[in-house]
């Protein structure tokens, strides 16, 4: 069968001795088996090293190096000096989804700890809300290493015994860390890199689709109103949680997924809507319904439906001149 | 075909992170209530229409997300605000503290003869209380607005308080509102005006008709 030949084709890859991240990538692209997603998602974040006799090493220092960092740091949490980042990391956490893993005291605590120390490591965007969400795939994806769940919004820790929990603690820390490197000007002082984006998305979608751009502009919708979360969130607030671990299968494989390829994603999803845009004709109906897209019954069937449609735009349109346009 | 509305405001939610702005606009538009609402990120956004005085208004009302950094963003939305709602929490004395600078932001952004209320969410958790009711009052006066204790989740004075600014604001536009009336059932000035005020920001600030 197709699917077991493509998992036995992970787990040859990532039994090494060097796995080979190009091969990797090139796999993942198309979604990663449940059962190596783990494995496969530390190796493509830059996390573990191609070469599986560095692994276990790597995997203990940076642990070490992370639980170090609780040490030094977690105390100061309640000093003048950064109060404000826990107290709004504290009050956010708790309205995070899926509620029942996040409400979990477990699970509150690991979130507050990967965020605080986060942003107190980074004091140049700091915490922003927002960045909580990018914890969610990570923990969930390494947690289910070690329970059974199909359905991601219901996982349970408590079977987890305390030392691993500790563990995914720190990998989930590290994994967040890497992907936020190639998107920390979403996050400094007034966002430029979010509003760059949504700039881009703009003219992108002006130039793959005119009748929609046009319509939006024509009923003074602007992008900023509906985009910003896109960009801000990654598109975590418009989709579920499992099409999310989806997209990021393939938004590690692509060479800065999380920033460049993701307008592309964030172009192709705006116009997958493009009927229902058309049929609306009312600046409120419009922000109504593109603040709240109906994504709650979509499956990796619509996601890969979706990275498909980005994938073509990115090289029909990516350094494309604008005599796209006319 | 009968008319949905006779005119639209822009009414704006600004306050700190986490005092409920999110839970009273729900609470009015949808008369729903849900104790851990998910963090707004940048600006939602709602509508409803109500009648104040025979006139069916349409409110559009945009809700902030209350973290600093957001405020780059959220400020791009004072300018075409008519009215607008800032709001603290009763059982945080820091968020009620931060009202100052929220009124300094809205003398900054926002336009001139924009109606602004105060409100102080969560008066249902009175045993959390640390801002004494007439704390509020005071400070409203000092800046010559009305006040509201308002609870989302008991549903206390949730429509008063959007209705009183709604008043507000239909009061601070009397003259137009006095052109509207005579001309009641013409639907091309009804439109004119409302096309007046759907305008994109710029110069028309200079209009004397124009809402925005």
């Amino acid at each position: 069968m197709r699917e077991t030949s493509r998992l036995d084709k992970f787990k040859q890859l990532l039994a090494g001795p060097n796995t080979d991240l190009d091969e990797l990538r090139k796999l993942s692209w198309s979604g990663i088996p449940k059962s190596v997603r783990p494995m496969t998602w530390k190796l493509l974040s830059g996390y573990l090293p191609a070469n599986v006799d560095r692994r276990p090493a790597t995997l203990q220092r940076k642990q070490k190096e992370y639980f170090a960092f609780i040490e030094h740091y977690y105390n100061s949490r309640n000093d003048e000096a950064h109060q404000d980042t826990y107290r709004q990391i504290h009050i956010d956490i708790p309205r995070m989804s899926p509620e029942a893993l996040i409400l979990q005291p477990k699970v509150t605590e690991i979130f507050e700890r990967i965020l605080f120390i986060w942003a107190i490591r980074h004091p140049a965007s700091g915490y922003v809300q927002g960045i909580n969400d990018l914890v969610t795939p990570f923990f969930v994806v390494f947690i289910c290493e070690y329970i059974d769940q199909e359905d991601v919004d219901g996982v349970d820790v408590s079977s987890v015994p305390a030392e691993v929990l500790r563990n995914i603690e720190a990998d989930t820390y590290w994994c967040m860390s890497k992907l936020l490197d190639g998107i920390q000007d979403n996050y400094t002082f007034a966002q430029p890199g979010i509003q760059m984006k949504v700039k881009m998305l703009e003219e992108l979608v002006s130039r793959i689709d005119e009748r929609v751009h046009r319509h939006l502009d024509g009923h003074e919708v602007r992008y900023l109103q509906f985009a910003f979360r896109w960009m801000n969130n990654l598109l975590m607030r418009e989709l579920p949680l499992r099409c999310t671990i989806r997209l990021w299968d393939t938004y590690q494989s692509e060479p800065e997924g999380f920033s460049h390829f993701h307008l592309y994603v964030c172009a192709a999803f705006l116009v997958r809507w493009r009927r229902q845009i058309l049929e609306e004709r009312d600046f409120q109906e419009l922000l109504l319904f593109l603040q709240n897209l109906p994504t709650a019954h979509w499956d990796d069937q619509d996601v890969s439906l979706l990275l498909a449609e980005a994938y073509r735009l990115k090289f029909a349109f990516a350094d494309a001149p604008n005599h796209y346009k006319k | 075909m009968a008319k949905q509305y006779d005119v639209l405001f822009r009414l704006l939610l600004i306050g700190d992170s986490g005092v409920g702005k999110t839970c009273l606009l729900c609470r009015f538009t949808d008369n729903e209530f849900h104790s851990s609402h998910i963090s707004t990120i940048g600006v939602d956004f709602k509508m409803k229409t109500i009648e104040v005085d025979g006139i069916k208004v349409r409110i559009q009302i945009w809700d902030t997300a209350g973290q600093e950094r957001y405020q780059t963003i959220t400020k791009q939305y004072y300018r075409r605000a008519q009215g607008i709602f800032l709001v603290y929490d009763i059982s945080s004395e820091r968020s009620y503290q931060h009202i100052m600078k929220w009124v300094s932001d809205v003398d900054e952004y926002a336009p001139e003869g924009v109606q602004k209320i105060l409100i102080g969410n969560k008066a249902d958790e009175e045993q959390k209380r640390q801002v004494g009711r007439e704390q509020g009052q005071q400070l409203a006066k000092e800046y010559g607005m009305d006040f509201y204790e308002t609870s989302a989740c008991t549903n206390l004075n949730i429509k008063e308080s959007f209705t009183r600014l709604t008043e507000l604001v239909l009061q601070a536009h009397r003259k137009e509102l006095d052109g509207l009336r005579t001309r009641a059932g013409n639907e091309l000035a009804l439109a004119e005006l409302e096309e007046e005020e759907g305008k994109p920001e710029g110069p028309a600030n200079s209009s004397k008709t124009c809402w925005c």
